[in-house]
């Protein structure tokens, strides 16, 4: 069977483009060296996670894709257009389009290939979990991916050169990387900036690939994330097809200019909607501790622990009266560490409060290692309660930690490392008992 | 009633402007089925936007350009098929091998020449696999009209084709076009090589301030211009002689040692003149070197005289 010219030649062109960018240096560089940099370097960051990276492979995999789609896609393009090879393109009985869709989608082949290269490392270097369902955490993968080259398309556009495809894509780049939730995770954010990544594609491409890795989560509620990269994608795509110069040195019309602006107007768009449904500040972090599977928590081994009335990390009886702790249920009760909207957290702060007392030598240190068991008990879902305190144990480095509470009168502040230290058997002696391995 | 014969390329009315400056107003040429059209002029003539409208690289702002009978306009797909090119500042990736360039250009279309068949012809077999970036500016030429030729083209269209050429690609690149050629391809070409112009080019229009002033094959062309003759002699004479001084109806002359060369409207007179000199001198006239008018000659008074008539009209 024939194939059509027209469809060979835009298979063949496809393949060479691939083909020329393994040929190129500094696509290997930029396209898969700098990927397994950014793994590393977020490995080393978070290597107390447990599993190692889980957490964060949505934010390293939407760096590749960004880098790949707004530095890569516009770089390669805009050299080929400097040389005259869409000059020479123009000459070919094929509209001008096809050949730009084919390049785009040579674009989504080599990104795929970085991104699952760092998966693969990721899983065979730190042991982190590829996705559970394959299918779903591919069409996540193009579908950020496909707006990101929307991106890439107009950075290509309005770039007259190479150098100012750097210097565009890095407008883009840096923001999302330092206050977009793509570099720096939106939980250790300021207010104003996790605002402010609302109105950025980079937050919602995290959101929507994280999910891919998270175990009990899955892929859902994504909708809104789903919509509002299509929103700036398909804008900011549509410009640069508009603004399309297959020749250097031709000049963008002055009233072209305005498909810039409308691009730029989806991003407030979609900032305007996240505020509009209150999302704009939803900050459930992406916390590490929900990831703890019962198959996780039931390896924990609960030997060798200091008895409940030892030096270390004493305990009251499970038969102490509240009434003679000196109001200091009461207090811890509406003690606002122990409240956050993050459950993880606030059952952390709580058991680094029995820690603190018990490195200081309060003499309420049973009482509060008590009173921080009923609480944990009393507020929280008992599921929610064993990943938390599995996740302690676990992940002794993860999460913040509160070394002084002036509000419960423990003032001191010993080390930070060592009130993890003593959190770790608070937790064991708390998850035992609430498991039944530990009899009271 | 004998039916005309169509041109392979029909231009009329052919304008193009770039803001407020008239790169091409109102050309107009028809090409012959196998003809090498060339158009020469001076830069900014409106030469390369004349072709890029032709090419479809620019949209013409009026007249009508037709290849084959195919409007350019109402069917470019059909013309692009027609069509091959060389084009001014296009070049390719650095990384592309010649076989993969020809390889992919060839599967836009339906027919197409096979990659080894045009490697053999330009000579590239050994550089089949080399990427371009290692190719010599000889070898890359080569490839782009390799590239030109390889929808099997009725018409080629060249851009300055020997540009920035050592004079043996120059001669090697000249020899493929005529070859092309004697295939029955119709080759438009543009050059600031008039030499070229005049060993290659059947007809040559002279472009100036984005119009044709002056259509005509080469010979023709140069025997329009009013510029003097000019020839060289060498004799046996000693040096100093006085002899040859003061020769009648020579505009000029200039002497070196036993060599004289004289600026004459009136060649043969002053010829005749000059050999009966030396015979009475009893001297030996060695060696004649008799030069027209070229195309240079009168391309240089055409556009001098209009850039003085007209500056600043075109780019």
């Amino acid at each position: 069977m024939r194939v059509h010219p027209n469809l060979s030649g835009w298979m063949r062109h496809l393949l060479l483009t691939v083909a020329l960018n393994f040929r190129n240096p500094q696509a290997i560089v930029y396209g898969y060296l700098v990927p397994v940099f950014f793994l590393v370097a977020f490995g080393s960051v978070f290597r107390t996670d447990s599993p190692p990276l889980q957490a964060h492979m949505g934010q390293i995999l939407t760096i590749t894709i960004l880098g790949g789609a707004c530095f890569g896609f516009p770089t390669a393009l805009v050299a080929e257009r400097e040389l005259g090879v869409w000059r020479r393109y123009r000459l070919l009985p094929i509209p001008i389009a096809w050949l730009v869709v084919s390049t785009m989608t040579a674009r989504v082949a080599i990104v795929a290939s970085a991104v699952m290269m760092q998966i693969a490392i990721a899983h065979a270097v730190y042991g982190t979990p590829v996705p559970a369902r394959p299918g779903t955490a591919a069409l996540a993968f193009l579908f950020v991916t496909a707006a990101f080259l929307g991106l890439g398309l107009l950075v290509a556009a309005l770039a007259d050169n190479v150098p100012a495809v750097q210097a565009l894509g890095q407008c883009l780049f840096l923001p999302m990387i330092m206050i977009g939730g793509v570099g720096v995770p939106l939980a250790v954010l300021p207010v104003w900036a996790q605002g402010l990544a609302g109105f950025m594609p980079g937050r919602y491409a995290v959101e929507v690939l994280q999910p891919c890795f998270d175990a009990i989560e899955g892929v859902r509620d994504v909708e809104f994330r789903l919509a509002a990269l299509a929103v700036i994608g398909l804008a900011a795509g549509i410009a640069g097809a508009k603004l399309f110069r297959w020749e250097a040195g031709r000049r963008i019309d002055r009233p072209a200019r305005w498909w810039v602006a409308a691009a730029m107007a989806s991003w407030g768009t979609v900032g305007a909607a996240a505020w509009q449904t209150g999302r704009l500040h939803t900050l459930p972090e992406a916390a590490a501790w929900m990831n703890i599977t019962e198959a996780q928590i039931e390896q924990i081994d609960f030997g060798g622990l200091p008895g409940d009335h030892d030096i270390v990390t004493p305990l009251a009886p499970a038969s102490l009266d509240p009434a003679q702790t000196g109001g200091l249920a009461n207090r811890l009760d509406l003690w606002q560490a122990g409240k956050l909207d993050d459950a993880g957290q606030s059952i952390r702060n709580l058991v680094s409060i029995a820690a603190v007392a018990d490195l200081c030598a309060d003499p309420r240190e049973p009482a509060i290692g008590r009173l921080v068991l009923r609480e944990i008990e009393g507020r929280f879902e008992p599921f929610m309660a064993r990943q938390a305190l599995a996740w302690i144990i676990l992940s002794p480095e993860d999460g913040r930690v509160l070394t002084k509470a002036p509000e419960l009168e423990l003032f001191r502040h010993p080390p930070e490392r060592v009130v993890r230290e003593r959190s770790v058997i608070y937790a064991k002696k708390y998850l035992g008992r609430l498991l039944g391995k530990i009899s009271d | 009633m004998p039916e005309a014969v169509q041109p392979a390329v029909s231009v009329a009315g052919l304008c193009k402007r770039y803001g407020a400056t008239a790169a091409v107003r109102g050309v107009s040429f028809d090409v012959g089925a196998g003809e090498i059209f060339g158009l020469v002029g001076p830069n900014g003539a409106g030469k390369t936007t004349t072709l890029e409208c032709l090419l479809g690289l620019r949209e013409p702002d009026g007249g009508v350009v037709r290849v084959n009978g195919v409007d350019l306009r109402k069917n470019a797909a059909r013309a692009k098929l027609l069509v091959g090119a060389q084009l001014q500042a296009a070049t390719l990736q650095d990384q592309i091998t010649a076989r993969q360039a020809l390889d992919l250009f060839g599967s836009f279309y339906p027919q197409s020449f096979c990659a080894a068949e045009l490697l053999a012809r330009f000579d590239l077999e050994e550089k089949a696999g080399a990427p371009f970036v290692t190719l010599s500016g000889g070898q890359r030429q080569r490839l782009f009209l390799a590239l030109a030729l390889v929808n099997r083209p009725s018409v080629l269209v060249l851009d300055e084709p020997t540009a920035g050429l050592d004079p043996q690609a120059r001669r090697t690149l000249r020899e493929l076009i005529r070859a092309m050629r004697a295939e029955g391809r119709t080759i438009l070409l543009s050059t600031h090589d008039l030499q070229e112009a005049e060993q290659l080019c059947d007809r040559v229009a002279i472009m100036d301030h984005g119009k044709i002033v002056a259509l005509a094959p080469p010979a023709e062309l140069a025997g329009r211009s009013g510029s003097p003759s000019r020839f060289i002699v060498r004799t046996t004479l000693a040096a100093g002689s006085a002899i040859l001084d003061g020769l009648p109806e020579v505009i000029e002359a200039v002497h070196s040692e036993t060599t004289w060369v004289f600026e004459t409207r009136a060649p043969s007179r002053v010829l005749a003149e000059l050999i009966r000199r030396l015979d009475e001198a009893g001297a030996e006239l060695l060696e004649v070197d008799l030069r027209g008018p070229s195309l240079e000659d009168v391309l240089i008074e055409l556009t001098a005289r209009r850039g003085s008539e007209s500056p600043g009209a075109a780019s």
